[in-house]
């Protein structure tokens, strides 16, 4: 009988349960937490929680790639100003200042006021994202350090020269004329430069030389020109002649 | 003359704000003093919310009606593990659930009952049971007697409680801030662990262990040991442990185990 029984209840031929263990030790669900046989701990152990790994809190590390961000109001009036100088202004001098005191600055403030030239301060950051959209993007490196602007309506670059030379402190790194850039060699050779007006004399003479002689010409008295012109068709007339004989 | 010195004065306020406020380059110390307009939420519509007739939370007996009582094992499995049955809301927004198994007898229940009856307000809220009454029996020994005679006497009935049970649920034109107050001090007083949830935050509890699952780094899990027994770890391993993969242990459970 208990062979029948048996067999109604294992449903397979030759199948048997997994080993049971029969002695009963300890409960399983009780009210403290039961001790943790030292492997399960382990297994615990290795199989615990690893949560990712936290990415640094914002402001840890400067951003990457500086993103085009909005100008804030006093970034846009400098930018007006700027624009304004750049327009007004024929001479735009770049100049270091590594250190001059406030008085040396006051006088080189007071002798370049006398000529017409204004000493400017702008930060380097707003005058380089201003230069990037303008036409003078070429300018940019010249701003970098500490940057003094010296402006002025007309180039009056041999007074400032002469002003940055008695100075220590003040190096000139660049200037735009009239809307050329040039470097510090380029600005000592356009201070030797004769004026203006003495270059289209020079221009307008070379140009009317040959009327001009022959306005002085016509001018003189008559026999002098009548002798020259005599003298001017014997001389025709002698080349025409070895050279009818070399060509024969 | 006037409007001259007035658009100065704008300016230069202007200016003063706009110092105030940019960051970046002067750094401005001005601070700018502005009134502000308090702006309200709006509260929640519970016009499509329908309250049942008997909204207070029913009576629940000591013992179930038996005319020949029988004793029972212990049986303690029923308290071990995840609850299968109740484990999610029905008609409520509110829930007391258990955080860990137990049994609660008639004196909890009562608890639970007298507590919540009392303090809610039955026009605008309403309570449900999520547990049956009593109906293990659980049987006790005199006092001072020794081992062996048999089993002892039915001492009273309990019910058994799983992980993650309903309790109470309630609902209504509330919100979580009004009856929270309540069902936390009714659930501090349960023989386990329970907590307060809104069917958001259970939502969120639940997404938050999924995520801990997702986005565990650990390239070695309790349930890939376990089912292929490295290194013969079943031998120390209760067979529930395949089913809970190490987050329970015995009634408790393991809140950091993933």
């Amino acid at each position: 009988m208990a062979a029948t029984l048996c067999r109604i209840l294992l449903p397979k031929q030759g199948w048997l349960p997994f080993t049971q263990c029969v002695r009963h030790g300890s409960k399983s669900v009780t009210r403290h937490k039961r001790p943790l046989h030292f492997l399960k701990q382990k297994l615990m152990s290795v199989t615990r929680y690893i949560p990712p790994p936290r990415p640094a809190p914002i402001g840890a590390y400067p951003r990457q790639t500086i993103r085009d961000q909005e100008d804030d109001p006093f970034t846009i009036l400098i930018k007006k100003k700027l624009k304004s100088v750049f327009q007004e202004s024929k001479m735009i001098a770049v100049v270091q200042n590594s250190g001059s005191t406030a008085d040396e600055m006051m006088l080189l403030k007071y002798k370049l006021h006398k000529h017409g030239i204004t000493v400017k301060f702008f930060p380097n950051q707003v005058m380089r994202s201003f230069l990037k959209d303008s036409t003078y993007s070429n300018m940019a490196p010249l701003f970098i350090g500490h940057t003094v602007l010296f402006i002025s309506k007309e180039p009056k670059v041999k007074e400032m020269l002469s002003s940055l030379r008695t100075s220590r402190h003040m190096l000139l790194l660049g200037a735009c004329i009239d809307n050329t850039l040039l470097s510090a060699q380029g600005v000592v050779s356009y201070s030797k430069l004769p004026s203006v007006a003495v270059v289209q004399g020079e221009l307008v003479s070379g140009l009317t030389l040959l009327t001009s002689q022959t306005a002085a010409m016509l001018q003189r008295h008559p026999a002098q020109l009548s002798a020259l012109l005599q003298q001017h068709v014997k001389q025709q007339s002698s080349e025409g002649a070895p050279k009818a004989q070399e060509a024969t | 003359m006037f409007s001259i010195i007035k658009a100065a004065v704008g300016g230069l306020t202007a200016l003063c704000r706009v110092n105030g406020h940019q960051q970046g380059l002067l750094h401005g110390h001005l601070k700018v003093l502005a009134a502000g307009l308090k702006t309200h939420d709006i509260p929640p519509d519970h016009s499509d919310v329908v309250l049942p007739d008997r909204r207070k939370l029913k009576f629940v007996n000591k013992m179930p009606n038996f005319k020949n009582a029988k004793k029972e094992m212990k049986n303690l499995k029923d308290i071990q593990g995840p609850a299968t049955a109740a484990n999610a809301f029905t008609k409520g927004e509110f829930a007391i659930v258990a955080m860990g198994g137990g049994y609660l007898h008639w004196g909890h229940i009562e608890m639970i009952r007298l507590t919540i009856n009392r303090k809610m307000d039955p026009k605008t809220t309403f309570a449900r049971w999520r547990i049956n009454g009593p109906y293990k029996p659980v049987t006790r020994k005199g006092l001072g007697m020794r081992m062996g005679g048999g089993k002892g006497a039915i001492d009273q009935y309990v019910t058994p409680v799983r992980y993650g049970r309903f309790i109470v649920e309630v609902g209504g034109k509330v919100e979580l801030g009004e009856i929270q107050r309540i069902m936390t001090e009714v659930a501090q007083k349960l023989p386990f662990k329970a907590e307060v949830f809104s069917r958001a935050s259970l939502a969120a509890f639940q997404k938050k262990h999924a995520d801990m699952e997702q986005n565990n780094q650990n390239p070695w899990t309790f349930k890939e040991i376990t089912l292929g027994n490295m290194l013969g770890i079943r031998k120390v391993l209760s067979p529930k442990d395949l089913c809970h993969n190490g987050r329970f242990a015995g009634k408790f459970h393991l809140p950091w185990r993933v």
